[in-house]
């Protein structure tokens, strides 16, 4: 049922003993709330027409004739309001504050997008919210910041650390800590300590679950392949959870970073630790400190993973491979030449591995995830261009 | 095997609950490993221990203290830069052991690093005897139980404000030493917090459960006055952290050093009223 405080030995809740009660509290109300159809309607009715889901699964011809294989279908996240699937987490954990009876909202973005989607949310049910982002994120993301301000939310930069995602969680965290008996830490990605990666999988799931279906209506049959980006890897969880007893390959894409770096890729390079509440693979020293990331996406810019995705490599169910900065910037262009979509960077690193995999696959069919659009990104890709 | 309440001897342990037996405050000073500032660290704890510390808490710095407000977390990030890493809390607990008994305060994930079973059999073969580990639940505290009794550290578990009595009578059955009490909803040194409305009742269950658990109340105690608003609550002594890494900042001389836990060993509890 994905209600497991852990996936195999990875996962548990590694956290202060002043978040216990918090973490019992939200398993409860998100456990109470899934099995009651009015908050099954009430979630289906906003994802619809406040989200605009379902989200179109679209045959990317040209980018398939580019792949000279497989056919390339994209899974439409970016069309979702806001403009990425953390749309789909926010709303839910939104309404299961509301059930809570908490008024403030916190949430940490990188990308931005989580960021602006909780700021979407907490203005629509009226919640007070406040998003934590490094620095570095919130230069490089301008355009997401503003929105936020727009959006209601008030935005407050992190400075310690390298001031990106895992500077931003931890600062959420403190806040959480603070605060924790009037203030609902929406997290946004699989990762945090349990309940978290399953309820983020469990909002995240109707990406896959459309999938299912669309692919039955597209073409007859389930995909032969499904890729997604990880980062902490909320939209991969939500593509593979639908997937899993089937007989569809699952490919998670990781940031490589700069060629000869180990980037972001903490499947790919790191071992297992304890990181922000849970037990999964890290990128750390030998001595236990966690590393510092590199990424041109900051979406993916985190030293950690969802616990579930490190079960999933580890019992060979889901595959995970590492796409540099420059690979994801070809296809990045590859995407806004070939069908006329800007990608955001995050998932311009899947689509890279997606066209990679598809000359391979002649006759298959594989689905991307397009998890958000580029727009956020013009500022880095342009420059990235000079 | 019996689960007396006094079944794991440790030099923190019985320390601790002699202070208690005597009816001294027990102080229990943290200071932060950081490579640059080992060569000092003999004199240093004892200082602390003339000026009436009952044990010593030896933190190691991580990456991410999530627990910890800006001064800790600020320090350390310096001892990391200073190139602080295991050998040097090994080299640590080594020094201090002697002088004070021990106990080694960690985030999990170093520990987990280096092998649970291995690490802690480390630390305690340098002299440590105690662990508290900030981001270690009940819930996953069992395997740390058994690794820790295995080569005989008192593990110290942490119950915190919003514990409902029932839990955090099953926290002080699980703890060794001294059961932690965290004395606000917060991150360590938040000087302006007086300690939460909800531990009274935390501590009346914890004294039900456990009545020979020594209790330690952290974060947030500074001074005389603060110390002594803690004992107020019933408990039998205090933590302090912050405070102490802002008097090194201030003055790191073993005197100053000295003078200023000797200040705070002085609290007493106000004689009961009625």
């Amino acid at each position: 049922m994905g209600t497991a405080r852990r996936y195999g030995p990875y996962g548990g809740s590694f956290v202060p003993e002043t978040l216990v009660p918090a973490l019992d509290e939200l398993d409860r109300v998100w456990r109470t709330a899934r099995g009651d159809p009015a908050f099954r309607r009430e979630l289906a009715r906003l994802s619809r027409s406040f989200g605009g889901r379902p989200t179109p699964l679209y045959f990317a011809r040209n980018l398939t004739r580019r792949g000279r294989g497989a056919e390339i279908w994209l899974k439409r996240e970016d069309l979702v309001h806001g403009g990425a699937h953390k749309f789909n987490n926010a709303l839910g954990q939104g309404l299961l504050t509301v059930r809570m009876g908490k008024p403030r909202l916190i949430a940490e973005t990188g990308a931005g997008q989580h960021g602006v989607a909780t700021a979407m949310v907490g203005a629509a049910l009226g919640l007070e919210t406040e998003v934590f982002m490094g620095e570095v994120d919130m230069d490089r993301q301008k355009p997401n910041v503003d929105r936020m301000h727009l959006l209601g939310a008030k935005v407050i930069p992190v400075t310690t650390g390298r001031r990106t995602l895992k500077d931003a969680i931890n600062a959420a965290l403190r806040d959480w800590i603070a605060n924790v008996r009037t203030t609902h830490y929406l997290i946004g990605s699989a990762v945090g300590p349990y309940p978290f990666p399953a309820i983020v999988a469990d909002f995240q799931s109707v990406i896959g679950r459309e999938i299912r279906r669309q692919s039955l209506a597209e073409f007859g049959r389930l995909p032969d392949l499904a890729i997604a980006c990880v980062g902490g890897g909320s939209n991969a969880i939500g593509t593979f959870h639908p997937l899993l007893r089937t007989r569809v390959e699952l490919l998670g894409v990781e940031a490589g970073g700069p060629r000869g770096s180990r980037g972001a890729a903490s499947l790919t390079y790191g071992r297992p630790g304890v990181l922000h509440g849970s037990f999964s693979y890290l990128l750390q020293n030998d001595d236990g400190q966690v590393s510092d990331t590199e990424s041109v996406s900051a979406g993916l810019d985190y030293a950690g993973v969802g616990p579930e995705h490190s079960w999933l490599k580890e019992t060979g169910r889901a595959r995970y491979i590492a796409v540099h900065d420059e690979d994801a910037l070809r296809a990045f262009h590859w995407l806004a030449e070939d069908e006329g979509i800007l990608p955001a960077l995050e998932p311009s690193h899947a689509l890279f591995a997606a066209v990679r995999e598809a000359r391979r696959r002649p006759n298959q069919r594989i689905v991307v995830t397009l998890s958000g659009r580029g727009d956020k990104d013009l500022g880095v890709v342009l420059d990235a261009a000079r | 095997m019996t689960r007396t309440s006094g079944w794991c001897s440790t030099p923190l342990a019985d320390a601790l609950a002699d202070a208690r037996r005597s009816g001294r405050t027990i102080v229990v000073p943290y200071l932060l490993v950081d490579r640059r500032r080992r060569a000092r660290l003999a004199l240093t704890v004892r200082a602390l221990r003339d000026a009436g510390a009952t044990a010593l808490e030896l933190g190691y710095p991580f990456s991410d203290p999530i627990a910890d407000g800006p001064v800790l977390a600020a320090a350390a990030d310096r001892a990391l830069g200073d190139g602080t890493d295991w050998s040097d809390l090994v080299r640590s607990v080594r020094t201090a052991s002697p002088v004070l008994p021990t106990a080694v305060m960690t985030y999990a994930n170093p520990v987990v690093r280096h092998g649970l079973v291995r690490a802690l059999a480390e630390l305690a073969s340098a002299g440590a005897s105690g662990l508290i580990v900030p981001d270690l639940s009940l819930e996953e505290s069992l395997p740390w139980q058994r690794a820790s009794q295995r080569v005989g550290l008192s593990l110290v578990l942490m119950a915190a404000p919003g514990a409902s009595a029932d839990r955090a009578a099953r926290i002080a059955r699980a703890s060794r030493g001294f059961l932690y009490l965290v004395a606000y909803y917060g991150t360590t040194g938040r000087a302006s917090e007086g300690p939460a409305a909800d531990l009274g009742p935390i501590v009346t269950a914890v004294r039900r459960a456990a009545p020979d658990r020594p209790i330690l109340l952290g974060f947030g105690v500074r001074d005389r006055r603060s110390a002594e608003r803690a004992l107020a609550l019933g408990v039998d002594g205090v933590v302090v952290g912050t405070a102490l890494e802002e008097a090194i900042a201030r003055d790191p001389s073993p005197r100053a050093l000295g003078d200023w836990l000797r200040e705070i060993a002085a609290a007493r509890r106000a004689p009961a009223v009625g």
